[in-house]
């Protein structure tokens, strides 16, 4: 599972998020030099769009495994917005696992 | 044998080494109603354990009773578990309690504290199995019911959390006949590599103690252990303590707190990379400035001012060097025509030289002059010359009947040789020339 997801991308979430603070901790007490503190941010920018995309990069999905002819399927479930309600749960109560 | 007599405390020291140490007394449980139930002052309580056909007394020492939820109370039928000890003073044997439960959910609590012993020996608790939560989950599987309060809490939480959320359900029965299975193979399932999930949410809704048993059984405790994908315990209500969540990597104390702890805030995230954007980008701007003003103010300088001075100073450098250039050469041109004119008297000295040799030559001359043969024959000496013309100097080219021109001061007289004589020097004896 680790090795699978770092695969997908070098850096996690997380990583870069560590390193986005890191480099606004150094740029803030001002150790660099003035080239490097703007290749740092560069970097920085490039961190944070890396993260915004990390974030948008899902799209909702919610699903269901369900049985059927011995095989198991993934089904989408209709949610409602504000209250998370599920718009049709008969079919659902049929497929227990 | 049959002289022995013991003691009073030897002989209770025996029977209390044959009760405490006995296997089938120690470490049981007890099922009995209450009676004479004391809270003693100093934190233990006393009773009696009775049925309808037996009594025995009890002690519930302050240290083991502290961890109980319910008051005794006289009637009251409960189990308890401890072992059986003997008190010397008096005589007499009581049983240390060390839980008690009560009686209709006793049987299943009975049965959980079992397990959950045995599952503890097993090592299923211990901290070095639990897996870290990541941080920030691409896809989160559930195992609960899909008609359940549990799912629809765990949505909506996640979907005002995440908004856009990847969650798999697979939908199980958590309470009731084949529940524990149930909830077993869904947990089982959502760690299948398909469904590539990162994190799974395991409960179910707040409901009776024996509603949430299935979560107490021991395959879906095993369940829980065995899944390679972090799980989440999340059953019933904060006071509800399921063996699941002893288990599980992460605890959750309801199904909302467990979407809480595994679904990030996206909108904070957001903030958080924003600020320390901003953060960045403003230390950045002030760095600038910084320096900016530093340039500035070493433009000010004067020769950023005038910036035509390094030249004017140049030239004028230039100018000096040019000067004592000419200067220089003037006078090496006036040293040079000095070396000149002192190169012309030499002339004069040489001229001086030359004539003086001049007068020495004539003065050698007029010496050699009295050197002339003429001269020479005044003084009396005269020349033999030979046939052929040529200047007889010595004996040996003469030979007798030789004939030779012999040339004096005012002539010449042709002679022949008699004799030579060779050795013969002039003015030892006479020649015999003639």
């Amino acid at each position: 599972m680790e090795k699978k997801k770092q695969a997908k991308s070098k850096l996690s979430f997380e990583q870069s998020l560590n390193e986005l603070e890191d480099i606004a901790r150094k740029l803030e007490d001002g150790s660099i030099g003035l080239e490097e503190s703007i290749a740092e941010f560069e970097k920085g920018v490039k961190l944070a769009k890396f993260c915004h995309n990390k974030l948008e990069e899902a799209e909702r999905k919610i699903e269901i495994i369900q049985k059927g002819n011995d095989k198991i399927v993934k089904k989408k479930i209709r949610v409602k917005e504000e209250n998370g309600e599920i718009e049709d749960d008969e079919e659902i109560q049929g497929s227990l696992l | 044998m049959e002289d022995k007599v013991f003691s009073i405390i030897e002989i209770t020291r025996i029977i209390k080494r044959c009760l405490e140490e006995s296997r089938e007394l120690n470490n049981i449980w007890l099922k009995g109603e209450l009676s004479n139930v004391t809270y003693h002052s100093s934190g233990h309580i006393y009773c009696t354990l009775k049925d309808k056909d037996a009594v025995i007394s009890s002690v519930f020492f302050k240290y083991a009773n502290k961890k109980l939820n319910f008051k005794l109370e006289e009637g009251m039928s409960i189990f308890v578990y401890g072992r059986i000890n003997v008190f010397e003073k008096r005589g007499g044997y009581q049983f240390i309690i060390t839980e008690a439960i009560l009686e209709g959910i006793g049987e299943l609590q009975r049965r959980i504290e079992y397990l959950k012993k045995k599952l503890l020996n097993q090592g299923l608790f211990d901290d070095s199995y639990k897996k870290d939560i990541p941080f920030l989950p691409r896809r989160i599987g559930i195992v609960t019911s899909p008609t359940g309060a549990a799912f629809r809490d765990i949505l909506k939480v996640g979907i005002r959390r995440f908004p856009n959320i990847e969650i798999i359900l697979a939908p199980v029965k958590v309470q009731g006949e084949g529940a524990d299975s149930s909830i077993a193979r869904g947990i089982e399932e959502l760690n299948n590599p398909q469904w590539d999930i990162d994190v799974i949410i395991a409960g179910r809704g707040g409901g009776s103690f024996e509603d949430l048993m299935a979560f107490n059984e021991e395959i879906v405790v095993r369940a829980f252990f065995d899944s390679r994908v972090p799980i989440v315990s999340a059953v019933g209500h904060q006071i509800d303590h399921p063996l699941s969540d002893d288990v599980a990597d992460y605890a959750a104390s309801t199904p909302s707190a467990a979407a809480e702890i595994v679904i990030p805030e996206k909108e904070q995230l957001q903030n958080s990379i924003d600020i320390l954007i901003r953060r960045s980008y403003h230390v950045i701007l002030m760095r600038i400035k910084e320096i900016k003003a530093r340039v500035e103010g070493i433009l000010e300088r004067r020769i950023f001012q005038n910036p035509m001075d390094i030249i004017y100073n140049k030239e004028l450098l230039l100018a000096d060097i040019e000067h004592r250039l000419v200067l220089n050469m003037k006078e090496k041109i006036i040293l040079s025509r000095n070396s000149l004119s002192m190169i012309l008297d030499i002339k004069i000295l040489i001229r001086n030289i030359i004539m003086e040799k001049a007068h020495r030559l004539s003065i050698v001359k007029s010496g050699i002059e009295s050197m002339s043969p003429e001269n020479v024959m005044r003084r009396g000496y005269s020349l033999a010359i030979s046939e052929s013309g040529g200047i007889i100097k010595s004996v040996t080219d003469l030979k007798r009947d030789d004939i030779l021109n012999l040339f004096l001061f005012e002539g010449s007289a042709n002679c022949t040789v008699n004799s030579t004589k060779k050795g013969e020097k002039f003015g030892k004896k006479e020649t015999s020339e003639e």
